[in-house]
């Protein structure tokens, strides 16, 4: 098998399962998942086959011209596409094989595993295309299948309105993603992705830059359009893993990465500090939350913070590390969770859990492997990929080193608090106290994540692999490197130690209890955006709307059509003296019309 | 030019037309529905067959293929029954021939009262329908038009909903007029061309080497613009396109928003863009802001504030028409080739649309979109058809609609900044209404209002005679989302003058 056909399969197979799925398997779900997980199985075997052969090319075949504009439909594999493409399949696997045991015995198990597959054929086609416009094409169907799976759950409404929004928010940054690709087609004559690097691109200042920046703000949920990624937490469980490890917000990052060449320092700048806030932010809400996943779900808003203030302050190899090992462990966080809900009758509430150590040991002991490499516990993933942005940011810029730091004492303080509450303790009610762990399909898919995420940080040590984007990571030197080692640990042991001593493991949250108003700070702080969007919608795009219809229909078919009066009075007259109710009648006049016109046009008359 | 033995363009125009004429002339009852399936099916295959064939077939003059002509009687005005296509034509060629089936097969099912005179006017709008596309003589392009509107209004009159006489006396005055500018226009270009020929292939040789005069050309594209305008929903001459669809029967909402209403987007892209590019050139300016400003933002906004499904379907048919008049203006070939894969993927959504909204109150008694709820848990086929056309119309790339939106965002922008902004700005306004209705419409729980029509019994999701049209439209859609190079190759193709001519001016 040909490299290029090799990658053409990847992207194919599972558009394919998804069709067959769609037309042929819907009443059988057994089939369908089937299907759905051979489909991963292979994607994966043939990505890492790809990645790991050594395999770089490209090749774009034309898609639509219409005069001098042109869609092409191509694959540009070089280390960037190989490295996202490993993590693509490998967590798509983990997902798939995980939802087996998830949703046993979900009645639209057909439907889902369809939206499984389409789900991983928009991602590759991300991945692997070579311009932008092609990009763009599979970031809005990633768009639309993250709005169906969001949406599984059809019967309840909390459900229908976190698909809705997801997708609606991501169209707004889509409108400046769009407008950033056409500007830029107009720009260089040309959106691919080979060729738009060869020269120095224009991007008029910084508007170019800006606006592509817009998509990874909507996709990979920054400030100020973070607001979709914790209500998508109303999808299944495994749905979330791949949304936040390997696809959705990871496509953000990814393109940025992708885009690398058009960017100018002005612009990093703005993404630097929008990635920085956006992680402190983040970390300020999942302190307070009770939702297992919705913890989670702001983790990695914060996470992807980190990624995007790595890529501002200009290292791909940064981000796309800390991508790299976020999927792993973050990956394994919600697989972790997606256990915990199962073994409990699907209760989230972190504070009605509790002494499940004992009961699930093996989610438990992944789930402290996830949780000690997310926190950046010494030779664990997380470490590494966080150390070296760490390292950059200490480098280029004090303000966004501190901002970082800062995260990481809450990333480490709300990790762990989490941690604390659902295992350690008594059970505190009574799912929690029945849990239990489920079957393989379940347990297998955390153990190969807990490996990798103990292993992950030094896959930048294979030699082959992914050299174009590893050798640009960024490590401190000298004095440098001691400082930032330093501020690194300490940073986890103050995090940490804080949470381990303050929280307790009873009923309700030891914050809201010792400082009211602190957590309703934070609790405030957390809602504002929503509450903010909700006001505009309500209260002035839809009141917009409500006025605007109202002149429409009094302004332009009430006055001016009766304006018209007079002479629909005439007409409308005469028509009625015509108008006898039946329809022969008007039959009649139409054909003799014709019949006098024809002949008279023709000379008989 | 000789008159092949085995035409298909002519069987498509004519097939229908006589079988409607054996349904009035009193076929046993028996057979009325078999001749109608006929008389769908007819066009619908020849519209296939000569889409595999265009490619392969000689083109004639100014890139139309399958040309034929055909003695009318009325040779001494210039005017003959000449059929051919180009790429333009045949991608509306095909619109109308699958549309046409799906909504004969839908109103074949639809259990109407008097269903016989129903297919008849139905048969008879198909046939003005092929005809009106397969038309190279203006005059017959008109005529065929009006051959297709009239049943329209009868239909509208009859079988149409709430406010049904006001909707029709609506509808006719408003398309009435619009019908008359365009009509001046016309033969003004006639009188005024000196070739005294309706021959589009005649006049456009004519006008290439003998302009009309600038100020001439001026008037004559105001009259087609406001003319074709109105037809189209031109804001704010829009008022019966909500009102009018909001009361036709679903069938026949679906010819025309889907196949009818396109008729005046083509005349400005077939016969006044070519013929009188100084006067495209004098009013695009014009027409893009009341395009973008009125039909897309506006009425954007307004789509977003209906409660009633088939209102807010109109609605937004009438924003997306914004999109279209947007690529014209632009006038390259890039802007006007996006517009006629916008037409051809807005017909089959719009024409989806209305045909699932019709399955909607077949099962909620009720267009009121307040008052649904749960739907899809009872007919989950209905929702995922439901959820697939809104996707569609919303943009998603996979569907046609997308490439028509993406080359006229991508043209716009060379035309203007700020309409390229004000024209984005509608996906996502598009994407809020479109996804608000659905979710009302099929997700949640089970409203009280369903819980009691249906009281106890599950609503029943679509049989195979509800839903083999609907299919047929959705793989379409499907075909050319995913492979627009099976119309955009001869769309170019028939792309290579006008715009040209556009270009000079500017």
């Amino acid at each position: 098998m040909t490299p290029t056909a090799a990658a053409l399969a990847v992207l194919l197979l599972p558009l394919a399962s998804a069709a067959t799925i769609t037309l042929f398997l819907g009443r059988r779900p057994q089939g369908a998942a089937t299907l759905s997980v051979v489909t991963a199985f292979l994607v994966a075997a043939l990505a890492l086959w790809l990645a790991f052969s050594g395999a770089r090319f490209s090749q774009s075949w034309e898609w639509l011209r219409l005069g001098s504009f042109s869609v092409g439909v191509g694959i540009k594999f070089d280390d960037l596409a190989a490295l996202m493409l490993s993590v693509v399949g490998v967590i798509g696997l983990c997902v798939h094989v995980f939802s087996l045991g998830y949703m046993a015995g979900d009645p639209g198990r057909a439907r889902y595993f369809g939206g499984l597959s389409i789900f991983m054929f928009s991602m590759v086609g991300i991945v692997l295309a070579d311009n932008l416009f092609m990009m763009f094409i599979f970031w809005e169907l990633v768009g639309f299948s993250s709005y169906f799976l969001i949406n599984h759950w059809r019967e309840r409404q909390s459900a229908a309105d976190a698909s809705k929004k997801a997708f609606i928010v991501n169209r707004v940054g889509d409108f400046g993603f769009l407008l950033g690709i056409i500007l830029c087609y107009w720009a260089n004559g040309t959106v691919s992705l080979g060729t738009v690097g060869q020269t120095p691109p224009v991007v008029f200042s910084r508007l170019i830059p800006l606006l592509l920046f817009c998509g990874a703000v909507g996709k990979s949920a920054q400030l100020p359009l973070q607001i979709w990624l914790p209500d998508a937490m109303e999808g299944p469980t495994p749905v979330s893993a791949l949304i936040h490890a390997a696809t959705m917000v990871a496509a953000g990052i990814y393109m940025l990465c992708r885009v690398d060449f058009l960017m100018v320092g002005q612009a990093r700048q703005v993404i630097a500090w929008v990635g920085a806030l956006t992680a402190l932010y983040a970390a300020l809400c999942a302190i307070t939350h009770r939702d297992i996943k919705k913890v989670l779900a702001y983790s990695t808003i914060s996470q992807l913070g980190y990624m995007v203030a790595a890529f501002g302050l200009g290292s791909v190899g940064a981000a796309m590390f800390h991508l790299t090992t976020h999927a792993f462990f973050k990956a394994l966080l919600f697989l972790g969770a997606g256990s915990v809900i199962l073994g409990c009758h699907h209760e989230q509430d972190i504070f009605r859990l509790g002494g499940l150590r004992r009961r699930m040991p093996l989610t438990f002991w992944t789930f402290t492997v996830a949780v000690a490499a997310i926190t950046g516990v010494p030779f664990l993933a997380g470490f590494f990929s966080k150390d070296a942005i760490l390292a950059l940011s200490y480098e280029r810029s004090g303000a966004i080193f501190t901002v970082l730091a800062l995260t990481a004492v809450l990333t480490a303080f709300y990790m762990l608090r989490l941690w604390k509450i659902v295992f350690l303790g008594e059970p505190r009610s009574e799912a929690a106290s029945h849990s239990h762990e489920s079957g393989v399909s379940v347990t297998a898919p955390l153990v190969l994540l807990a490996a990798l995420s103990l292993v992950g940080g030094y896959w930048r040590a294979y030699p082959g692999g992914f050299g174009g984007v590893f050798s640009l990571i960024p490590e401190a030197e000298g004095a440098a490197r001691a400082v930032v080692l330093a501020t690194s640990i300490a940073v986890l042991l103050v995090g940490a130690g804080a949470a381990l001593s303050f929280y307790r493991c009873d009923g309700d949250d030891s914050l809201k209890v010792g400082f009211p108003s602190l957590f309703g700070l934070l609790s405030v702080a957390r809602t504002s955006f929503d509450t903010a969007y909700d006001y505009y919608v309500a209260k002035v795009q839809q009141r917009l709307a409500m006025v605007l219809n109202f002149i429409d229909i009094v302004g332009l078919a009430g006055v001016v059509v009766r304006g018209l009066a007079g002479a629909t009075e005439i007409v409308g007259f005469g028509i009625r003296a015509l108008h006898t109710g039946r329809l022969s009648s008007y039959v009649y006049w139409f054909l003799g019309g014709v019949v006098i016109l024809w002949a008279y046009a023709a000379g008989v008359l | 030019m000789s008159t092949t033995a085995f035409d298909p363009l002519l069987i498509a125009v004519v097939a229908p037309l006589a079988l409607a004429a054996t349904i009035a002339l009193g076929a046993p009852k028996k057979w009325v529905v078999r001749l109608a399936y006929a008389g769908f099916g007819i066009p619908a295959l020849m519209a296939l067959l000569v889409w595999w064939r265009f490619g392969g077939e000689p083109r004639e003059a100014h890139g139309f293929a399958f040309l034929s002509s055909y003695s009318t009687g009325l040779e001494r005005f210039g005017i003959g029954l000449k059929l051919g296509l180009n790429g333009i034509s045949l991608a509306m060629f095909v619109l109308a021939g699958l549309v046409g089936l799906a909504a004969g097969l839908y109103a074949i099912q639809s259990g109407a009262e008097r269903l016989k005179t129903y297919l008849l006017l139905l048969l008879v709008m198909q046939a003005g329908l092929m005809g009106m596309f397969a038309s190279v003589d203006i005059f017959f392009f008109y005529f065929f038009h009006e051959l297709a509107l009239i049943p329209t209004f009868i239909m509208v009159g009859i079988w149409g909903g709430r406010d049904r006489s006001y909707a029709a006396m609506t509808m006719t005055i408003y398309l009435t007029a619009g019908a008359m500018l365009s009509l001046l226009g016309l033969i003004a270009i006639y009188v005024k061309s000196g070739a005294s020929s309706f021959d589009l292939l005649v006049l456009r040789d004519a006008l290439a080497s003998r302009p009309l005069g600038e100020t001439l050309q001026r008037h004559v594209f105001g009259l087609l613009l406001f003319g074709f305008g109105i037809l189209v929903s031109l804001w704010p001459f829009h008022s019966w396109a909500p009102l009018g669809y909001g009361a036709a029967p679903s069938s026949a909402a679906m010819l025309h928003a889907g196949v009818l209403k396109k008729f005046g987007l083509y005349g400005l892209i077939q016969i006044a863009l070519p013929l009188l590019p100084f006067g495209a050139v004098h009013w695009s300016h014009p027409l893009a802001l009341v395009a973008g400003v009125g039909n897309v933002l506006v009425i954007g906004l307004v789509t977003m504030a209906q409660r009633d499904l088939k209102q807010m379907v109109g609605y937004s048919s009438v924003m997306h028409m914004g999109y279209a008049f947007l690529g014209i203006a632009a006038g390259t070939a890039m802007g006007v080739g996006g517009v006629v894969l916008l037409m051809f993927g807005h017909g089959l959504s719009v024409a989806l649309l209305f045909l699932l909204s019709t399955s909607v109150h077949r099962r909620t008694q009720t267009f009121d979109m307040g008052q649904m709820g749960g739907l899809a848990q009872g007919a989950p086929v209905l929702a995922a058809l439901f959820l697939l056309a809104t996707f569609a119309s919303v943009g998603l790339p996979g569907f046609a609609n997308f490439w028509g939106e993406l080359s006229i965002f991508v043209s716009l922008w060379g035309f203007s900044h700020a309409l390229t902004v004000v024209a984005l700005t509608g996906t996502v306004v598009s994407a809020v209404y479109g996804l608000r209705a659905a979710a009302r419409v099929f997700y949640g729980p089970q409203s009280d209002a369903l819980a009691r029509v249906v009281a106890g019994n599950a609503p029943r999701d679509m049989a195979w005679a509800e839903k083999a049209p609907a299919l047929l439209l959705a793989a379409a859609l499907l075909f050319v989302g995913l492979w627009p190079r099976s119309l955009s190759t001869g769309i170019n193709q028939a792309l290579q003058e006008a715009p040209a001519a556009v270009a000079e001016y500017r």
